[in-house]
């Protein structure tokens, strides 16, 4: 548990006044509580992370199945299993907080009272970085879909969480919309610190033999590779149309994939379904960051940020 | 648990549909009957989840085999592995049986299919310890008998009894069969039962077990994303007596995969196949 710091200058990046070792971090929900991995990669090397989806209240989450494997990716409907908000900063941060690694405690409930509920009680919690809003997650019937998919709906919630919350707020985007610009804008002009995008897609798998969905919760959200193209695109777009910082998600499984973000617009980004077959992905991922700036005689991958060629 | 490339050492077809893959280590592995592996071949981009397979045998400190039958997208791709293949590998995984010696009574090995190799070294294991057991090993046909293990049981010289769906090996039954009539005729007192197999046959021998009073264990199966507790995949709904709550639902993975079979809510399938 101690704390190294043989960190690249060079990849060392700032969102909302925060400083991370290096732009890469662990995706909600594919990260659990960080101490899973423990074990299997230095903490201390990480960018940070995003806790698994924490509310007010513990949540037990949907029936079983939850997880299906597509072409190239997963659908999950796990339905937000969490031990909830106190229990994350009693249980969890004490030890969390003996790394060098900037924890993000991501947060969603199914009213706008139920997220500030929670962000109160997150904020008693000392070692937390900064907050990640979700309100995107198609899981659960009554959750943030509908907040996610409103401009205004998701403008009014990050108002009142930027007031409630006494650290930076990231919130992060659902893809599950007709124009993701729309929704970024008004969030930036809600208070917004930082986005970070994308959620997972909704989708759908059903058995040819039982004819019923192969998730009980009938649709999940898909992750993985396959959906990468379409998360690079969206980047891209509201790199174009906000002025704050970007967090680049959605089936980065390689240096090269995680590199396509950053210069579409994104100032870090998440790696998530990757971490489930490949646990040490992340530290790949930050010593090809490395190489990569080493091969292009980069000084600073922040130079990198945004630098696509397009038009 | 350790995180690594594996080298193949074989890989061999036991019975159509049922191989066998023995994998070399770089380091010791210690390993505890009724663990698991998270296996994949290396850099293989399809299907892209590990798969979760029983440790079959520890054939030497960095020597581990692996019992598995030929279902779906991830068990064709293990099923392509050649000599000298690298496989990525995550193991050992989850808690194992822990085998109750000291109230006097034997035990009682359910074996269902392709559920035995989650068996095979409890077997040893009981042998080991001089545990007065009894194998009932089931399986759908001869051919799938012999691809499920039965030649590898059968070397421990265990009093035993052997079924099959159609009567091709041993009695035309299901395994449960024998497992009510040895409670009902021997009683079997203080005894516990240790039972993998398919959903329905592990859900039938919870009820016999309940029936009887007998204490039983059972090792569940569950789709797997990541194998070591993040992911929150593979749950199986449990008995908390209460309503719906942050503790109905445990992790396969991780809180098991060895549960009593008093704690599992058998009415809520876990199991896609």
């Amino acid at each position: 548990m101690s704390k190294v710091s043989n960190h690249d200058p060079r990849l060392a990046v700032e969102i909302a006044g925060i400083h991370f070792n290096n732009p890469v971090l662990g995706a909600s929900g594919t990260f659990g509580y960080g101490l899973e991995f423990a074990d299997l990669i230095d903490l201390n090397r990480l960018g940070g992370f995003a806790t698994k989806g924490l509310s007010a209240k513990p949540l037990a989450g949907n029936a079983p199945p939850r997880i299906v494997e597509t072409h190239g990716g997963m659908l999950n409907a796990i339905g937000l299993q969490n031990i909830g908000a106190r229990a994350f900063i009693e249980e969890k941060l004490p030890r969390l907080r003996g790394y060098d690694t900037r924890i993000i405690a991501n947060v969603f409930g199914y009213s706008d009272e139920d997220y500030i509920e929670a962000l109160t009680i997150l904020n008693d919690g000392e070692g937390i970085a900064a907050y990640e809003l979700n309100i995107s997650c198609p899981n659960v019937k009554e959750g943030g879909i509908v907040i996610g998919n409103s401009p205004d709906a998701a403008a009014r919630l990050t108002e009142k969480a930027k007031r409630a919350s006494s650290r930076p707020l990231i919130v992060k985007l659902s893809p599950n919309v007709t124009d993701i610009t729309k929704v970024a804008r008004a969030i930036v002009g809600a208070g917004a610190d930082c986005l970070s995008l994308i959620n997972t897609i909704v989708g759908m798998s059903v058995d040819v033999n039982t004819r019923r969905p192969r998730l009980s919760y009938g649709t999940g959200g898909l992750s993985g590779p396959a959906i990468r193209p379409i998360a690079v695109r969206m980047v891209y777009e509201v790199a174009r149309t906000v002025d704050v910082p970007l967090i680049g998600i959605g089936g980065i499984a390689s240096t090269s994939d995680a590199l396509e973000f950053i210069i579409a617009g994104a100032t870090a980004i998440q790696i998530g379904t990757a971490n489930y077959y490949d646990p040490t992905i992340t530290m790949k991922v930050i010593d090809g960051l490395s190489e990569y700036c080493e091969n292009q005689s980069l000084e600073n991958i922040n130079s990198l940020i945004g630098s696509i060629k397009a038009e | 648990m350790i995180e690594t490339i594996a080298t193949a050492e074989s890989n061999r077809e036991l019975a159509p549909g049922y191989r066998m893959l023995t994998i070399n280590l770089i380091e010791d592995v210690r390993v505890n009957p009724g663990q698991f592996a998270m296996l994949k071949p290396r850099g293989s981009l399809e299907p892209l989840l590990r798969r979760a397979l029983a440790i079959y045998r520890v054939e030497g400190p960095q020597r581990l085999s692996f019992l598995y039958q030929v279902l779906g997208r991830g068990t064709t791709a293990l099923a392509q592995l050649r000599e000298k293949d690298e496989v990525e590998a995550l193991l050992p995984l989850g808690n194992s049986w822990s085998i109750e010696t000291s109230g006097g009574g034997g035990a009682i090995v359910v074996a269902g299919g392709i559920g035995s190799a989650s068996l095979l070294m409890l077997c040893e294991e009981l042998k080991r310890l001089r545990v007065d057991t009894k194998l009932l090993f089931g399986a759908a046909t001869e051919r799938a008998a012999a691809g499920c293990g039965l030649e590898d049981f059968r070397a421990l010289d265990l009093p035993s009894i052997v079924t099959t769906d159609d009567g091709s090996l041993g009695d035309k039954e299901l395994v449960t069969a024998p497992l009510e009539r040895e409670l009902r005729e021997h009683g079997h007192k203080g005894s516990t039962i240790y039972a993998c197999g398919p959903w329905p046959m592990m859900r039938r021998v919870a009820e016999i077990a309940a029936q009887f009073k007998t204490r039983c264990l059972v090792s569940l199966e569950a789709p797997m994303g990541c194998g070591f507790g993040v992911c929150v995949g593979c749950v199986v709904a449990v008995n908390t007596g209460g309503p719906l709550d942050y503790g109905s639902y445990k992790r396969v993975c991780t809180d098991g995969s060895i549960f009593p079979s008093e704690a599992i809510r058998w009415e809520v399938n876990a199991m896609t196949h």
